[in-house]
């Protein structure tokens, strides 16, 4: 069972760095991106198709996939800079649905419905511990998760240009005051998230469910990790996102409940929501 | 000297234009203050200026240079700072983090503070947890650490204690005196006019009287007259 738990992990790993993407878009770009893990799907199933079709090295057409990740994150994120840029957090948010169907749409033309053949970049056991095996994968993902959300951390609180995207994401037509140019911020901020997305999910791919729907989907265990700290704290979004990984990975070993797998996401979220509201809900109730 | 020149320009929100056939010259060095009775369309004027609404006519000229199609970030670059409304602080941000914003080196910050002592030891705490006052300072400081050539401060006395805007009114004629140009919205008239040399009163969307601020300050009935949008100018 344990060694059941921990194989979760390299799913948490990839929803935890996800969740960080997403608390990362909405706190600095006020936008909720249900098209997060799409673009990385595509990238992904580009990458796949280039070492498949082309015969190019994996590694080569990995980065080339996740190149093209970000610059179809950067491209969605211009969309919102232009034309959305007074908008509110939900309306933005509303947009990026329209990428995630396209992108699910056009990787069924252009790819079929089918799961890709992905080609591991990392593979094997990276160390046992008491008798439990840690994959490289789930060493990777995880130390990944934890790295950009420290990262982001310095980058924000001990760097100018961290500052300006903090001032940015408060008030941000008083940071355009003073000269702060928040459209290629935004979209470098889009491209940046894209890019490790995509990294992520090629990374993760081998070992998962990849078909175009999976995941494109994995947006959803993504934002209950990212709920838990409020799509604002990182580090809770990471705790999420492992914690998510160990509970599928343990609820899928328990053939009881083995079902409610792929429901856990949502339960997730339904239990978050009725505890950070639970003071309205009592106040409501009185 | 250069200055700031606004011709003929209307600024619409919403249904219509709220500006009409607004022209005026903003000298640098000098204070121009800005009156008129609520709902005129002062701050969108100040809006159109600096980008944050578009003009639906007119020209906005810096040195002969037209800087009206330009972004606010480019004119904020031409040197238009805009005070806005209200306490316009990133509340997460500490002092120094607000300061770094417009400063480009340690000493701009140190100038910028020497101005308010007061913030001094306030320089790490998140800029949410000053006070009203404190805040307004902070802004303050900030666009002074911008250098800018010409600042457009808006309702600067808004939900500020008297003795607390007293307190930061000089400022704004010292930053006059550095060579920027100014232009005063203020709710305060009398105080306003004390300041400028310049007056500006908008009333209906339409300049009613344009001259000297001691004009206006020796002479209540134009005043009033002009609010009501009938003195010349």
């Amino acid at each position: 069972m344990l060694q059941g738990a921990l194989a979760g992990l390299a799913a948490g790993g990839l929803y935890a760095v996800l969740a960080v993407c997403l608390t990362l878009m909405s706190r600095l770009v006020r936008v909720v991106n249900f098209s997060q893990a799409a673009t990385g799907m595509f990238g992904g199933f580009v990458a796949v198709w280039l070492v498949t079709e082309t015969g190019l090295p994996i590694w080569l057409g990995s980065v080339l996939g996740v190149l093209l990740a970000g610059v179809l994150s950067g491209v969605i994120g211009w969309i919102a800079a232009t034309w959305l840029s007074e908008a509110d957090t939900t309306t933005r948010s509303a947009m990026t649905v329209g990428p995630l169907l396209l992108l699910i749409s056009l990787s069924f033309i252009l790819f079929g419905n089918k799961p890709q053949p992905f080609a591991s970049i990392i593979s094997g056991p990276a160390f046992t511990v008491g008798g439990v095996v840690i994959s490289q994968v789930t060493l990777v993902t995880v130390s990944l998760a934890i790295v950009v959300a420290v990262a982001v951390r310095i980058l924000l609180t001990r760097t100018a240009i961290g500052t300006r995207l903090r001032a940015l994401s408060e008030r941000p037509t008083t940071a355009e005051l003073l000269g702060i140019p928040s459209k290629p911020l935004s979209i470098a901020v889009w491209v940046v998230t894209g890019v490790i997305s995509a990294i992520a999910i090629v990374v993760v791919a081998p070992t998962q469910s990849n078909d175009a729907i999976s995941l494109a989907m994995l947006i959803v265990p993504a934002a209950a990790a990212a709920l838990l700290g409020g799509f604002k704290r990182l580090d809770l979004a990471v705790v999420g996102g492992l914690v998510l990984g160990v509970l599928s990975g343990l609820v899928a070993q328990i053939d009881e409940v083995s079902l409610i797998r792929n429901f856990l996401p949502f339960l997730f979220i339904v239990v978050l929501l009725l505890w950070t509201q639970r003071k309205e809900v009592w106040d409501a109730a009185r | 000297m250069s200055a700031l020149i606004i011709d003929d320009i209307a600024v619409s929100r919403g249904a219509g234009p709220v500006i009409q056939g607004v022209s005026f010259r903003l000298e640098q060095g000098r204070v121009t203050a800005l009156v008129g009775p609520n709902g005129a369309g002062k701050t969108s004027l100040l809006d159109g200026i600096s980008g944050v609404a578009p003009i639906s006519a007119g020209t906005i000229r810096i040195d002969g240079t037209p800087i009206e199609k330009l972004s606010r970030v480019a004119r904020a670059k031409q040197g238009i700072v805009h005070i806005e409304q209200g306490r316009a602080v990133f509340p997460s941000l500490t002092v120094r983090e607000n300061l770094s914003l417009t400063a480009r080196t340690p000493a701009e910050i140190d100038a910028a503070l020497a101005r308010f002592p007061e913030l001094e030891k306030r320089i790490d705490a998140p800029t949410a947890l000053l006070s009203g006052g404190e805040q307004q300072m902070v802004v303050l400081a900030r666009a002074f650490a911008a250098r800018p050539r010409f600042l457009l401060i808006d309702e600067m006395s808004l939900g500020l204690a008297p003795v607390v805007f007293m307190r930061l009114l000089p400022i704004v004629s010292e930053i006059a005196e550095q060579g920027v140009g100014v232009l005063l919205v203020e709710q305060f008239t009398h105080l306003a006019l004390g300041l400028a040399e310049e007056a500006l009163v908008v009333a209906s969307g339409q300049v009613s009287f344009q001259g000297p601020a001691a004009t206006l300050r020796e002479d209540a009935s134009l005043l009033h007259r002009a609010y009501l949008g009938g003195a010349a100018a």
